[in-house]
């Protein structure tokens, strides 16, 4: 089911959208990822599954590949349970027929193949078309095998497992722009590794104290630059983003740069360390700036300038008064992430009631859309939304007090070169596309009449 | 004082938290019990900042490392249990309202995502109530040396009037203290009624306190408290058992959580080194 979505403001569009609704009803997913073309769509599921979506040549996106990355293991000398949940992935940048990516649950990252098939091998001597042994005594003349075509099978390999090395919750991976090293980040420690080498990670920052007592925060997110090869960025619990160069030591303790704006005195509360906690760092395309998202706002920083972010906005600063109970009920330590686009002029990021919000930079406008079944129907219109806080103006204001915080958009990723998003909601994927015509205008929104059919899940893989 | 109420719920909240984190699927998360903790330490610094005469609440809370020191010199401004029942005491009526949410968050500990859906739908009808909480709490916090009286009157004073007006049991705050009951016999009377456990329990407890690399931090008197305030919750742990009737962990919780709150910096921090 498709229908096309848009809104204007000052009679101007921003982006209009058709959608594509891909449900996985299997289970919540917990990371959404763009290849570095676009071509590839990965999620990761909390059941350890990894599906791959690949773009067709008409624009949508189909499904490619499924497979089960990661199992639930136990961990005996602790007594615990390690969840399979995936909860990054990342591309690599190899340019080969065959795609690699890497997953990772809490405690090991994997590196998987994704390859094609569509040949096959027939005629052989010594055994039939069924693969039986033949009967010797039948066979009286050689002949060469020979390839004949087949119909496409995708199979996804595990090429390396990296385990063992991280004592904490591994949140982030990210691949170097060198593509023979990536990093791995957990609690407390980040490790570099070679993409070949399995049995070895060097340490390169190591936030654990000598006494644990004394443990003030913890590492939440970490990435490399997209460009200069020797720096990396984390961000931490306290609401500080390191810069670290890895030539200045081996051991980058000593941040390079320091990015953390002083706290407002006047939002002072129980929970404002909590509120301050970065959930996603992200550097832009260009390099320049770093985005940062932590409970209440997104921030853009440019790494030049260490004192204050150059721009923030607010996500939903109506939830300011209610972080009471949103830490009763836990939803305050939601992990929300966020994504630039191709240009680095909007940025994206999640939020309740299955709002996502987009922000121009330039224009300093911003829009609020919902993501969920019922509005994405066939030939319905998406429209923007907004919240109020007080009485509603208009009818279609939804009140703070209706909203639902059990739908919540954590993971949003948008496509490195065109208008296409993908946005996960609880066990539901949707992906948007903006309505550029080759020219560059916008088209008025249109009512699509052949809407995309429903996917349902191929083959499943040998591997 | 209201701020003092709010502090004392948000510190019953924590320690739930910190308990359900315990039975969770994947093992402790560090990232979120380092977080609870600090909410736990904002919340005991609110909640003890009234025994501070002429003490500002903002240089307690930038003093570096000195959260040891402050321990030991509340212990020492105060006789040890007669005062302390007396003033909290008074705000153990709201007590039997967050019991309902604290079992809850107990036996919802199997799904995560299920508690939360839980959780946020009650949430949902208490906003009202818990936003002037929150403007308390906002106002008692930031509160300059001088005036630390005066505010905290005003606030304390609107925030009743916007109490009365919600139907929540949280008016019960109001009501004349009940007789008092020394909060030391009623919890040897809880250890007691457990019978032979607590024998059990210490000492599965001490041996995860050594796991923790605490041992030397914790005496068993800390230790035997916890157990109590936290029931079944060890025993339950090394048998993966699931919790016992979470009703006596309650009670004993009620009252055993203001005693607890000298010794809670060991606690925290033993919860959060593994």
């Amino acid at each position: 089911e498709a229908g096309v979505g848009g809104f204007y403001q000052n009679k101007k569009t921003f982006f209009s959208f058709f959608f594509i609704l891909v449900c996985d009803p299997a289970d919540v997913i917990s990371t959404v990822e763009f290849n570095q073309t676009g071509e590839f769509l990965a999620t990761g599921d909390k059941g350890g599954r990894v599906v791959i979506f690949q773009r067709e040549p008409q624009g949508e996106y189909n499904v490619y590949s499924t497979f089960q990355s990661h199992e639930p293991e136990f961990d005996y000398l602790k007594s615990l349970e390690i969840e399979e949940r995936i909860n990054k992935i990342r591309w690599l940048p190899l340019h080969n027929p065959a795609h690699f990516l890497l997953a990772t649950n809490d405690k090991t990252i994997k590196l998987w193949k994704v390859s094609e098939r569509d040949k096959r091998a027939e005629g052989y001597n010594l055994r039939d078309e069924e693969g039986r042994l033949k009967d010797l005594s039948t066979v009286t003349t050689l002949q060469v095998p020979v390839l004949r075509p087949m119909d496409l099978l995708v199979e996804a390999s595990p090429r390396r497992v990296f385990a063992n090395a991280h004592a904490y919750h591994i949140n982030s991976i990210s691949v170097n722009s060198d593509c023979e090293t990536y990093l791995s980040a957990d609690d407390l420690r980040i490790n570099l590794w070679n993409l070949n080498i399995t049995d070895r990670s060097f340490n390169i920052v190591d936030l654990k104290p000598e006494n644990m007592e004394d443990l003030s925060e913890v590492i939440t997110v970490a990435e490399f630059h997209p460009h200069h090869c020797h720096l990396l960025a984390f961000s931490s619990s306290t609401g500080t983003t390191r810069l670290c160069d890895m030539r200045a030591s081996a051991l980058c303790d000593q941040h390079a740069k320091l990015f953390e704006e002083a706290a407002d005195p006047s939002h002072r509360s129980f929970f404002s360390e909590i509120v301050s906690s970065v959930s996603d760092v992200k550097f832009s395309h260009s390099g320049r700036y770093l985005l940062t998202r932590d409970y209440l706002t997104v921030k853009v920083w440019d790494l030049n300038m260490e004192n204050k972010p150059v721009e923030t906005y607010q996500v939903h600063d109506y939830l300011r008064t209610k972080l009471c109970s949103l830490y009763e009920s836990d939803c305050i330590f939601d992990k929300f992430e966020c994504a630039w686009n191709g240009t680095d002029s909007v940025i994206m990021t999640g939020a309740y009631n299955n709002y996502f919000r987009m922000f121009d930079r330039a224009s300093l406008r911003d829009v609020t859309l919902e993501a969920s079944r019922e509005v994405c129907k066939r030939r319905a219109v998406l429209q923007p939304r907004r919240v109020c806080v007080g009485k509603k103006q208009k009818e279609t204001d939804v009140s703070v007090d209706s909203l639902d915080f059990r739908k919540k958009i954590l993971h949003t990723a948008w496509h490195p070169k065109e208008n296409i998003i993908a946005i996960a909601a609880s066990n539901n994927l949707y992906i948007f596309q903006d309505r550029l015509t080759p020219n560059g205008h916008h088209n008025t929104p249109e009512i699509q009449s052949a809407p995309p059919k429903w996917q349902t899940q191929p083959n499943p893989p040998t591997y | 004082m209201e701020y003092k109420v709010e502090a004392h719920r948000i510190m019953s909240i924590s320690l739930g938290k910190i308990y359900n984190s315990r039975v969770q699927r994947g093992g402790i998360k560090l990232h979120k019990n380092l977080l609870v903790s600090l909410v736990l330490r904002s919340a005991r610094q609110v909640y003890l900042s009234d025994y501070y005469s002429g003490a500002c609440l903002n240089a307690q809370s930038e003093r570096e490392g000195n959260e040891w020191d402050i321990t030991d010199s509340e212990r020492e401004k105060f006789p040890p249990s007669a005062t302390e029942c007396d003033r909290v005491e008074s705000t153990e009526e709201p007590q039997p309202n967050e019991q309902p949410e604290k079992e809850r968050e107990y036996r919802e500990n199997d799904d995560e995502v299920k508690s939360d859906q839980v959780d946020c739908t009650s949430t949902l009808q208490e906003q009202n109530q818990n936003s002037s909480l929150d403007s308390v709490a906002k106002v008692s916090s930031e509160t300059p040396p001088e005036s630390i009286t005066e505010p905290k009157e005003s606030p304390s004073d609107s925030a009743v009037a916007e109490r009365d007006s919600t139907p929540e049991a949280n008016g019960e705050s109001h009501q004349p203290p009940k007789p008092y009951v020394c909060s030391n016999r009623k919890r040897s009377a809880e250890e007691s009624e457990s019978g032979d456990s607590p024998q059990k329990r210490t000492k599965v407890a001490s041996s995860n306190a050594k796991e923790d690399e605490e041992a030397e931090e914790m005496d068993t008197s800390n230790v035997s408290n916890l157990i109590t305030i936290f029931g079944s919750s060890f025993s339950g742990l090394l048998s993966k058992e699931s919790a016992k009737p979470e009703a006596e962990a309650e009670d004993s919780g009620q009252i055993c959580c203001d005693q607890m709150l000298k010794n809670l910096n060991p606690w925290s921090t033993a919860i959060v080194a593994f």
